[in-house]
């Protein structure tokens, strides 16, 4: 066993436990209410092509969201899977349907040094896309840099095996051990003339180049290396990097450059593998089976309610490409708010954890459960994702379970006693909000004439006011003049206002009730809010 | 004759709610701005702000500025179906121009956003646009089938109505607006006590007795006065009285209780649109067929 069959093994069986997990994840859960589309099956079978080509190899939906996303996305899927098909599995697939197959005759080093171009230029025009954006790349997480890092990784350490190789003299030694055999002692010299001129290996020594010599290296390269060995420009990116690191060959191919990168070259392989079930790294599968699954919806219609596996499925479907966000509705609330979990590639994550055993708690909790309740279900989120996740579905089918663990301000004074309504914050040590509450020529003008209470559409279906409502908006009119805001601030009619503005309308003195109303419940929404935090802060 | 001599051009805001739980009005607010021959151009905007000014009134406030500079940049005055994000967008025009310290805070947010802070803010509710841009005139004069001896009655909705200086809708103690609408397209309007109240939708999810009984105490008031349907100009009015009642038990008798139509569905009926294009089989309870048989279908 060496290194790669080991690390092989290792980084398989990480890769099988780890997708184990998330099937198991994906199916343990109870099935719910789920209702499928009634399609056709030859319905399903034209819709299900149409997504293959259109959406699964073309990125038909990336391109929606933009030209450049998606050429990035084209160079690093095609040049990606060039390399992985017809590069990393040569022996089982290049080998069989080529049998002169050799990983150094052209087309195969060429189209190698192609797809590992189109790759790396496709990875540039992603990271510059997640640094040019501001909004973007605030977002931007670990995982987001280490997919980047790890294939842009694999495809430069790549590069430098190649070129490395290209110049390595104890490689060609090894070959000619192998493969070549000598009739007299100048014909070494005259193979190595022709390689260090025609394919780029940098010897030690000083090599001839008499024409002679050359002449006769020629004729023996003919003989017994051009059926295996395309002229090395063809690498026209790993020949090139050979020739810009010509100042440095004696060093590297005195430490065996070559086989340091080839180490490199294949870790970062083997990470990559062993990593496919984690985070972002496992979308180039989940992803095109969601877009499978979705049978090209952009919708969240009630027809097609999803099972809780294909929920699963489509919440680790997500590229975290940010283009949910970048159009997110209540984009500004995050701008004021600062809560990331208010924009949906961030509350995603939160949710994966909300419903993972390892739920979440404390701040993030309270952080994720803001998040859900800010949403106003726009639709716009699912309608633009690329990799068709239906998110929709996902925080309409959550919204309730969050907001039980973690009530809003509403639900928190309602969830109070009595007695506690009364004064729900005891001595608040936090500042108040400077408005209209706080400001007695507000209500400098009030004369308690009860106009306000008596046009209340909310006091008129009440058979019992003070039962239902705690105070009637006249009274907490009077409160706050007096300066008791704090006990005003519980009382049901704040949270069970309409927002009608009749009281504001028909108030003979111009009061502004229902703007009061308002910021009363601000300012317990706020004062929960920092309290939180607060709390967080201390322990 | 085709719409109006000279058409008008918008930017189109739909509001949140309009796309997933509210497609018909959409549907037929575009099919029947298209008929009378005004523009909707859409353009990416953001939420109004409405629903986050119970826990954040600068959230709010900027959401709905940054529309207003979204619109600027496209020169377009912004049309809206909805009352809601129509009030709570009015609503931060006023708070912009009474408060200048909101207006640095707000004009720095939008720079983040490499936005500026609007020179001139114009918002104006469907029903504004219909009635003086359209005009009734026009309106009758499209009328392909009068909906002769329909009795309606016009939700007006609180958000644009109220209070009164700063949305600037109509009277906000006695509007005419919708019904000079409705009767362009030959329906009755009728009169009813409780036509300027709140449809109760703002207490979803807050207060729900509350809200179902000021949705109940509406819908029978508009019943007691014999009206056949509802007509509404507003996604969240709407979702209460169609969506929302839809939920009740089956045999509640409010589900006799006439039915709301969305304006634009009842503009699109006159004009002769076909049903479809008008999201009709989206309503949760029917009307076309129940209250339309015996008249003009």
């Amino acid at each position: 066993m060496n290194f790669f069959d080991i690390g092989f093994i290792i980084a398989s069986v990480v890769c099988a436990v780890g997708i184990v997990r998330r099937l198991a994840r994906w199916c343990g859960k109870p099935t719910s209410e789920v209702s499928v589309s009634s399609l056709s099956w030859h319905r399903r079978l034209f819709l299900a092509l149409k997504i293959f080509f259109l959406e699964i190899l073309l990125l038909g939906r990336t391109c929606r969201t933009g030209r450049i996303r998606w050429l990035a996305h084209c160079l690093v899927f095609f040049g990606f899977m060039g390399l992985l098909l017809f590069h990393a599995m040569d022996d089982t697939i290049t080998a069989r349907f080529f049998p002169a197959y050799e990983s150094t005759l052209d087309p195969w080093q060429f189209l190698r040094n192609l797809f590992g171009g189109m790759t790396l230029i496709g990875l540039a025009l992603m990271v510059y896309r997640r640094v040019r954006l501001r909004s973007l790349r605030s977002l931007t997480r670990f995982q987001d840099w280490a997919v980047l890092l790890v294939v842009g990784g694999i495809i430069l350490s790549g590069f430098l095996l190649e070129a490395s190789k290209i110049m390595s003299p104890a490689v060609f030694d090894v070959m000619v051990y192998d493969y070549f055999i000598p009739e007299d002692g100048s014909d070494i010299t005259a193979l190595k003339a022709v390689w260090a001129k025609k394919y780029g290996v940098v010897f030690p020594e000083e090599i001839s180049d008499s024409d002679d010599v050359f002449e006769n290296g020629l004729s023996l390269n003919e003989d017994s290396c051009v059926d295996c060995h395309s002229d090395t420009t063809s690498a026209f990116i790993s020949r090139p990097l050979a020739s810009a690191l010509h100042p440095l060959a004696p060093a590297l191919n005195r430490s065996r450059a070559d086989e340091v990168f080839w180490y490199l070259h294949i870790s970062l392989c083997l990470i990559a593998l062993a990593a496919l079930p984690f985070g972002k790294f496992f979308h180039p599968l989940t992803t095109p089976a969601n877009l499978m699954a979705r049978l090209g919806r952009r919708d969240a219609a009630k027809d097609d309610v999803p099972s809780p596996a294909i929920r699963g499925l489509g919440i680790d479907a997500c590229t975290r490409c940010g283009e949910c966000s970048l159009h997110c509705s209540v984009g500004p609330a995050f701008s004021v708010l600062g809560n990331s979990n208010i924009l949906p590639s961030e509350k995603l994550i939160s949710l994966k954890g909300f419903e993972s055993e390892a739920s979440l708690s404390g701040q993030a909790l309270e952080a994720f459960a803001e998040g859900s309740r800010i949403c106003t279900e726009c639709l716009r989120c699912t309608d633009i994702c690329p990799s068709g996740i239906n998110l929709q579905d996902l925080w309409m089918a959550s919204k309730k379970a969050v907001s039980k663990v973690a009530p809003d301000s509403n639900q928190a004074i309602r969830l109070m006693e009595i007695s506690e309504r009364a004064a729900p914050f005891g001595e608040c040590s936090l500042p108040p909000i400077s408005g209209l509450a706080d400001n007695k020529e507000s209500y400098l003008a009030c004369v308690q004439c009860t106009t306000c209470t008596s046009v209340c559409p909310v006091v008129a279906v009440s058979e019992d006011p003070s039962r239902d409502l705690d105070l009637l908006p006249q009274q907490i009119m009077n409160l706050l003049r007096m300066g008791l805001k704090e006990q005003t601030l519980g009382a049901r009619m704040v949270w069970s206002c309409t927002t009608c503005y009749k009281c504001q309308e028909h108030c003979p003195q111009n009061i502004r009730v229902a703007d009061v109303l308002y910021e009363l419940r601000n300012t317990v929404a706020t004062r929960l809010r920092e309290g939180e935090c607060a709390d967080e802060r201390d322990g | 004759m085709k719409g109006m001599d000279k058409p008008v051009k918008y930017a189109y805001f739909p509001g949140c709610k309009i796309p997933h739980h509210l497609p018909e009005y959409g549907q037929s607010v575009e099919t029947v701005c298209a008929a009378l021959g005004i523009e909707l151009v859409p353009l990416e905007f953001n939420c109004c702000g409405w629903p986050m000014r119970h826990d954040n009134e600068l959230a709010s406030i900027f959401s709905a500025v940054r529309n207003f500079a979204v619109a600027e940049e496209a020169g377009l005055p912004i049309l809206t179906p909805c009352k809601c994000c129509f009030g709570n967008l009015k609503y931060a025009e006023s708070r912009l121009a009474e408060d200048g310290k909101l207006v640095v805070l707000v004009g720095r947010l939008l720079a983040q956003d490499g936005l500026a802070m609007p020179k001139s803010i114009n918002v104006s509710h469907l029903l504004s646009v219909l009635d003086e841009q359209v005009g009734v005139e026009l309106l009758q004069r499209q009328t392909a089938t009068p909906l002769a001896g329909v009795k309606v009655a016009c939700h007006y909705g609180c958000h644009a109505l109220r209070p009164g200086n700063v949305t600037g809708f109509d009277d906000p103690l006695a509007p005419t607006l919708f019904e000079r609408v409705v009767t362009a397209l030959g329906a009755e309007t009728v009169d009813w006590d409780l036509r300027l109240e709140c449809c109760g939708h703002p207490l979803r999810g807050r207060d729900g007795v509350i809200a179902e009984s000021l949705m109940r105490k509406k819908l029978e008031n508009a019943a007691s006065v014999g009206a056949d349907i509802i007509a509404t100009a507003c996604t969240y009015c709407q979702l209460q009285f169609d969506k929302e009642r839809d939920g009740l038990m089956l045999n509640d008798p409010l589900r006799k209780a006439p039915p709301a139509v969305l304006v634009t569905q009842l503009i699109g009926t006159a004009l002769g649109l076909d049903a479809s294009v008008l999201g009709m089989e989206k309503n949760c309870i029917p009307w076309r067929v129940p209250v339309l048989q015996d008249r003009t279908l």
